[in-house]
């Protein structure tokens, strides 16, 4: 009998087990659902805002001092004018405004006098939220002033050009898909994540708690190289990592196609081709997470022992997201080759629409690949020992 | 057959095993008796080779079991000391998986699952789950996962350990069975009328090592009591740790 027709055995077994235990296909969904949903919600959020700033409601206060100051407002498109608050001051403090802008009685007067009028702007300054929309007064504001000045100028027989020495314009640089990348940064966490949670009840399950259940002496009696066993083991767990992180990807991308990612801003263009690269850059993590996984597992005596190492283990896939928020991380080539980091930068840079050399994918696979190996191969070291065949 | 020539394990300061010798030939049973820690278990272990001794050497039928572990491991059928189940697989799965390891396949597999359930008296309890099994049911589950491929050599490590009666009764059939068949059985315990009932030829173990072997009546006969208990008393030197 071949050694590979028995590793697979070992995997076929394991599986079924696995699946049959409410606790391992709990532990699959919720790892692969987890992401996705809260990708959907965060999405939504930012782009029900960013509309609440499109269409906004501007609450006035003493409409009737300048009615061609508010006639003005009201034929910019999105914007609704209507009456302020009493107490404009207490409306924003308590939250029932946002912002509220203040007419003064004498606004006509000194208007009509090319004097100078004293316009409140009311907001909260410590509120994120309403940030957008006081800005966007505010900006509306001083475009009425720009146009007034501009035309009490000519009527003056002055260019409006002459008080604009600087005309500022800004440029962006990064593309609408990197400016994306940044907000879709915490996919790829996700979908890192799900190569971690996929597998991990399959590697606990099969090392400690075939130790703890008393099974892995006879196990070990039939006549198959210990190699076989720990591979046939980790491949079980890699699988359901695989089969883990292929529904996270696919319901964050079809998530993506239902979110208003154009409200955002955002101009992102996600065909079949990038999701075969982001598979591509993912699944060989499921080989290694689940190889570190059965390594820890092995040395636990109980199930709950081999969870307590398995819930350390997950902050190391979080790393590499934690850290590129405190230092904005260029990818740099030699990278790519660090296991874990290097997935997470490919699928990053995928999401973002760059698209790294195929070299890169390969030796990130390889990387990730050759320490999956040396780590079952630790493994099957270990079912070697008699203090872990035999010590419960 | 099983020949164990000088066979040695040490646990750091303590000898668990000291030059144990001894042969399990083909259509008998062999009983290894011994106090709890006398080193029984350790010994199955070296021949299941999972412990490698520390010196000596075991033949399973011709294969060096330290040499070439596969090869000897495919030669034996085993119920070890700690025999778990997997509570999510039925009994046909246990037999099944085991078979599956031992490069057991297709129509022959179903025949041998088919017919140890049959033997051992399973059926009812086959495609059930082994979550609930009682300790019956679940040594002889263990039992027959250890005899899927059709073992020539059978090591059983304490098969009837808290057992009831009628399975114990049960697997002292199976036993007698397997004898019958013409394979060399191995097995132990510490209860004493266990081996008496069943044993051809008494290994008696104390402290690591064989303190006295034969068939039962030679036991009897050689330390004057007519009582096995009291022989396996006197054999394996309880009464001076009692008095001391």
């Amino acid at each position: 009998m071949s050694r590979l027709s028995q590793m697979l055995v070992v995997t076929r077994k394991e599986l079924r087990d696995a699946f049959r235990d409410r606790r391992a296909i709990y532990s699959v969904l919720f790892g692969s659902l987890f992401g996705p949903i809260l990708v959907g919600v965060m999405f939504n959020a930012i782009a029900d805002r960013q509309r609440e700033v499109e269409d906004i409601t501007v609450p006035v206060v003493g409409i009737e001092h300048a009615p061609a100051l508010v006639d003005w407002l009201r034929q910019q498109s999105g914007v609704t004018v209507v009456e302020g608050p009493a107490d404009a001051e207490s409306a924003v403090r308590d939250r029932t405004q946002d912002v509220v802008v203040v007419i003064p009685d004498d606004f006509a007067k000194r208007f009509r006098a090319s004097r100078p009028v004293e316009l409140q702007v009311v907001s909260d300054g410590s509120r994120t939220a309403s940030r957008p929309k006081v800005q966007r007064v505010r900006a509306l504001l001083q475009r009425y002033n720009g146009e007034v000045a501009a035309l009490r100028l000519v009527g003056r027989g002055v260019s409006p050009a002459v008080i604009s020495p600087l005309q500022i314009q800004d440029r962006e640089v990064s593309s609408a898909q990197q400016r994306a990348a940044v907000i879709l940064n915490f996919i790829p966490l996700f979908i890192v994540l799900a190569s971690f949670t996929g597998g991990m009840q399959i590697a606990t399950d099969s090392t400690a708690g075939e130790r703890e259940r008393g099974s892995l002496e006879p196990l070990l009696v039939n006549p198959a190289p210990r190699m076989v066993i720990a591979g046939g083991k980790w491949l079980a767990a890699a699988l359901s990592a695989t089969l883990s992180v292929a529904i996270t990807t696919t319901l964050c991308l079809t998530l993506l196609r239902f979110i208003p990612l154009q409200d955002l801003g955002i101009r992102f263009r996600l065909g079949p081709e990038q999701v075969a690269w982001l598979l591509v850059a993912v699944l060989p993590l499921c080989l290694l997470s689940t190889a570190i996984q059965t390594y820890l597992s092995t040395f636990a005596r109980s199930f709950k022992e081999a969870q307590s190492y398995m819930g350390y283990l997950i902050m190391v896939p979080m790393l590499p997201g934690m850290l590129s928020s405190v230092y904005p991380i260029t990818s740099q080539p030699w990278m790519y080759p660090i296991p874990i980091l290097g997935q997470h930068l490919l699928a990053s840079d995928v999401l973002g629409g760059k698209s790294p050399s195929p070299i890169m994918f390969v030796l990130a696979a390889l990387a990730a690949l050759a320490t999956a190996i040396v780590l079952v191969r630790l493994t099957t070291g270990l079912l070697q020992r008699e203090k872990i065949v035999f010590g419960r | 057959m099983i020949r164990v020539e000088h066979l040695r394990k040490q646990f750091g300061p303590v000898t668990a095993v000291d030059d144990v010798s001894f042969e399990a030939p083909d259509g008998a049973v062999t009983g290894l008796l011994g106090p709890n820690g006398a080193g029984k278990t350790t010994t199955l272990r070296m021949l299941y080779a999972l412990m490698r001794p520390d010196a000596g050497r075991i033949l399973v039928d011709d294969v060096d079991a330290v040499a070439d572990p596969i090869g000897a491991q495919a030669r034996l059928g085993v119920l070890p000391d700690v025999s778990g189940l997997y509570p999510r697989l039925t009994a046909r799965e246990h037999i099944q998986y085991f078979g599956e390891l031992q490069g057991v396949s297709g129509a022959t597999l179903k025949m041998r699952t088919d017919e140890l359930l049959e033997r051992l008296d399973m059926r009812g309890i086959a495609d059930r789950r082994t979550a609930g099994f009682s300790h019956g049911e679940r040594t002889k589950v263990a039992i027959a996962r250890a005899l899927v491929h059709d073992p020539r050599n059978i090591l059983l490590d304490e098969p009837t350990n808290g057992l009831d009666v009628m399975s114990t009764r049960a697997v002292r059939e199976i036993i007698r069975r397997l004898r019958a068949e013409g394979r060399a059985v191995v097995f132990s315990s510490h209860v004493m009328q266990e081996v008496s009932a069943l044993c051809d030829r008494i290994i008696v173990i104390a402290r690591g090592r064989i303190v006295a072997s034969g068939t039962p009546d030679a036991l009897r006969e050689q330390t004057g009591h007519q009582n096995l208990e009291d022989a396996f008393v006197a054999l394996a030197g309880l009464e001076r740790e009692v008095v001391e």
